[in-house]
């Protein structure tokens, strides 16, 4: 029966037909709606955790997309349909509080750190003044060392810094493999087709990298505080504004702490 | 079908890229051949008669209807001109079976009727049987009948059919000049036929009409044409091989003969139509009118010498050269038993006698 | 597995098809029996996609559909939101970059019908529309098929330019193969692994089934 409908169908009809079929399809797959929350690499594990407890305890789903701020602050400034943003530099926010897309100046939500990461098989060794680095260099040991893309990733820029602190960068250069974001730079540095990696704490430690390799955190002093600071747009709804309030109460926060994240006052 | 069908009438006029003058038309259930060589233009009055070329200028007209008039700047479109075109190479629609090709010509037709009428066209072409075959499942004749049967389909007011018979053997040829021969009887609309082969055309056509470098020379009945050509060119298009130039000598008055100098000779012909003395003449002769003499015989006779004898089966081709020059030769054919008597052979002396009758005269290429 | 990435991903091939078929139909009409000046560059210009790197393509796009440029806010007054990170403008972006796939062969399926073949549908009393579609499209069949099956194939496969004015939005934007990168970078590599065997498998069985419709389709009759 439904083969003699569709033998007298013409082609384009057939199409029309799938086409709405598809729709149709789609629309049902699609019925989990919810806000789509901006949010820095780094949070990939953390933030994922938060979420599910965010469920657990409203019943309300959220749609978690990671990359680097720089790239969601142009896609916000491009009106990019995100409800939340977390960044993992607080300058981002701000600027665009000043353009008035976002609803306030938003809140701190945590203090970032980064570390020195070896993957095993590494001849790296890993120490918090880089001194390590700095020999495996001189030995001509190292032919790729990962960072996030430090102009549009904070977590890139706070490498650099560390690096220029160390007097390494312009040493290190030439060896760079840069991440469009922080879990691109892990990715690149876990692999073991780099040496190693400057690179999350929140991302080390998540069970998935674990026995992968060594790390060891760089001091606060080696760079400018990765202060991340998060606001809701302009036309978030009620379930945006209730995952932002989450954010900053005690079940979220010590997710955040076990993820190697420094907490600012609780206000 | 029988109804009344005004004659198809077709004035074309254009410089370019298309040279093309012409002036025909054709009387309802008429066949009118259409002859020339290759690249005379012949298929470009066939495609602007059915819209699909439109020239500079002009008017086409059939049963009445105006199709193309460049002075009102009317064009119908080729879908609205009722025009049954069989293609050179039948251009048949190659994915739909013969049945379906002819049923897609009669769209303005209800079901069942279409099917039904197309049916009925297949068997008038003595197809029936084949209607399910795909044109590549049929052989070169019986996809012309398919190309004929759906060009009569749309129940035309003209039928154009371009050299149908050029890509066909022999034997094929000759059974579908038949049934078209029989197709016409019951066909009252003009018919156009289109072909480069004389004998075609003298064989189908009521009348011809002689076309070269898209000028249309002269119409006329075929013998009309063949033995009272209007120019040397039309003369040698359809196969006048003994074409030349001469001079009145001597005007015929009333039904007297005339006279015409042709180099160093003087030939009687039977009449010099409306020439005057001295007037330059073209003059020709079909090889029917020269007979082979003895080279002693006495006046009337040109005296000449045989420089080609080619058999050709039960006819021998002649060539013979009368005077020193090289436009004087003479070409005819003869019974082979005929000349088997005689003796002949190349480089001999022998008499042709021209027979008055057969001469004919038209203006010289000026 | 990430079933709303796969129904984007779904939704995008065969969206793109129903819109860009009829015009590429048109399209490879009017370049395959057209007559008009600059044929050559129009030519030149639906090639473009094939041979420019789809971050300049993305690039261009993102200027072209932003708000603040005037032809992007003309299309959000017609669509009714900005284009950019939505569907519609991956889709839009997504019909343009398919373009070459769809014309040259349906150009080239209609280039091989002989002239005269359409010359006799006219004379034969059929409308250039009826003899587009009596004639001119089953004849061209093939030629449909294979812009279909390429159209497919090479939107679920689509990455850089989706990504670039698309960004990765759920829901929206994050098709199949988007949302495979994401995976591979947030090591889901698991998951990264069953999404690219599935989309692997899925773009087969789609060429596979386009053509066995195509032969399908060709055995059964073509009646009028």
């Amino acid at each position: 029966m439904v083969s003699k409908v569709l033998r007298a169908a013409s082609a384009p009809v057939r199409l029309l037909l799938l086409g709405a079929f598809v729709w149709l399809g789609t629309a049902c797959v699609q019925a989990e709606e919810g806000p789509v929350i901006a949010a820095a690499a780094d949070l990939n594990f953390a933030l994922t955790e938060v979420a599910q407890r965010f469920r657990d305890v409203t019943g309300h789903t959220v749609k978690l997309t990671f990359g680097s701020s720089g790239n969601f602050f142009t896609q916000i400034t491009n009106g990019a349909p995100f409800q939340l943003f977390l960044s993992a530099d607080e300058a981002y926010v701000q600027k665009l509080a000043e353009r008035g897309l976002m609803r306030d100046g938003g809140a701190l939500y945590a203090v970032g750190r980064v570390v020195v990461y070896a993957p095993n098989g590494s001849p790296l060794k890993v120490d918090g003044a880089l001194a390590g680095v700095a020999a495996a260099l001189g030995d001509g040991q190292i032919s790729h060392f990962a960072i996030a893309n430090p102009e549009h990733a904070p977590y890139g820029r706070a490498a650099r810094e560390a690096l220029e602190a160390a007097g390494l960068w312009s040493k290190i250069r030439p060896f760079l493999v840069l991440g469009e974001n922080a879990t691109q730079a892990m990715q690149f540095a876990t692999s073991g087709s780099a040496q190693g990696g400057i690179v999350p704490l929140s991302l080390v430690l998540a069970s998935q990298v674990e026995g992968h390799g060594t790390w060891a955190l760089l001091p606060e002093s080696s760079h400018a505080p990765l202060r991340q600071r998060m606001a809701l747009l302009k036309d978030a709804d009620e379930v945006a504004t209730a995952f932002y309030d989450f954010m900053q109460t005690t079940p979220a926060r010590e997710i955040m702490q076990r993820h190697g994240f420094i907490l600012p006052v609780s206000n | 079908m029988r109804r009344e069908v005004a004659p198809l009438s077709v004035v074309l006029a254009q410089q370019g890229p298309i040279p093309l003058d012409v002036a025909l038309s054709c009387g309802p259930g008429e066949l009118l051949a259409l002859v020339g060589p290759s690249g005379s233009g012949k298929t470009t009055v066939l495609r602007a008669i059915a819209g699909l070329y439109r020239p500079a200028s002009g008017r086409i007209s059939a049963d009445g209807d105006t199709w193309f008039d460049s002075d009102t700047g009317l064009w119908v479109s080729p879908q609205v001109r009722a025009v049954g075109l069989v293609f050179q190479d039948y251009a048949l629609f190659p994915h739909l079976s013969a049945l379906g090709n002819v049923r897609l010509a009669m769209l303005r037709l209800p079901e069942p009727e279409r099917s039904r009428q197309a049916a009925a066209l297949l068997a008038r072409v003595h197809l029936d049987g084949l209607e399910a075959r795909t044109p590549d499942k049929l052989s070169g004749g019986q996809r012309q009948r398919v190309a004929l049967a759906r060009a009569l389909a749309r129940d035309p007011k003209v039928l154009l059919l371009d050299e149908p018979f050029s890509a066909v053997d022999r034997m094929t040829r000759e059974r579908l000049k038949e049934e078209l021969a029989g197709l016409r009887r019951s066909l009252e609309v003009p018919i156009l036929l289109v072909t480069h082969d004389l004998e075609e055309a003298q064989a189908l056509a009521d009348r011809i009409c002689v076309i070269h470098a898209g000028t249309t020379l002269q119409s006329g009945t075929p013998d009309d044409v063949r033995l009272r050509p209007n120019s040397p060119l039309v003369a040698r298009l359809m196969g006048h091989t003994n074409v030349f130039e001469g001079t009145i000598v001597q005007a015929s008055a009333g039904s007297g003969e005339g006279r015409i100098r042709w180099g160093e000779r003087v030939l009687r012909v039977a009449t010099t139509g409306g020439f005057r003395d001295g007037d330059r003449v073209a003059w020709l002769i079909p090889s029917g009118y020269i007979a082979l003499v003895d080279a002693g015989a006495d006046d009337g006779v040109a005296k000449g010498t045989l420089i080609e004898v080619t058999p050709l089966g039960e006819m021998t081709a002649l060539g013979v050269r009368v005077g020193p020059d090289p436009h004087t030769l003479l070409r005819f054919k003869l019974a082979t038993r005929d000349i088997a008597a005689r003796a002949l052979a190349p480089d001999s002396p022998v008499g042709v006698h021209l027979h008055p009758e057969g001469i004919h005269l038209m203006l010289p290429v000026s | 597995m990430d079933w709303t990435a796969f129904a984007l991903s779904l939704k995008l091939a065969v969206w793109t098809c129903v819109l860009l078929l009829p015009l590429a139909i048109l399209i490879a009409r009017a370049l395959a029996w057209g007559r008009f000046p600059l044929k050559s560059v129009v030519e030149s210009l639906i090639m473009l996609p094939l041979v420019l790197p789809p971050t300049v393509l993305g690039f261009y796009l993102l200027v072209a559909f932003s708000p603040q440029s005037t032809f992007g806010a003309f299309l959000k007054a017609i669509v009714g939101e900005p284009l950019v990170f939505t569907f519609a403008g991956i889709l839009v972006a997504s019909v343009l970059i398919n373009l070459p796939f769809a014309v040259q062969p349906i150009q080239r399926a209609l280039e091989a019908i002989p002239p005269n073949v359409r010359e006799a549908a006219f004379v034969s009393g059929l409308s250039r529309w009826e003899t587009m579609r009596r004639v001119e499209l089953p004849l061209a069949w093939p030629g449909v098929v294979s812009a279909i099956a390429l159209v497919i194939a090479h939107t679920l496969g689509e990455f850089g330019v989706i990504l670039m004015i698309g960004g990765s939005i759920p829901g929206q934007t994050r098709v199949m193969s988007i949302a495979i990168y994401d995976n591979v970078q947030a090591f889901r590599t698991d998951q990264a692994a069953v999404m690219s065997a599935a989309l692997l498998a899925f773009s087969l069985a789609a060429i596979a089934l386009v053509h066995v419709l195509a032969r399908w389709q060709r055995t059964t009759s073509h009646a009028p």
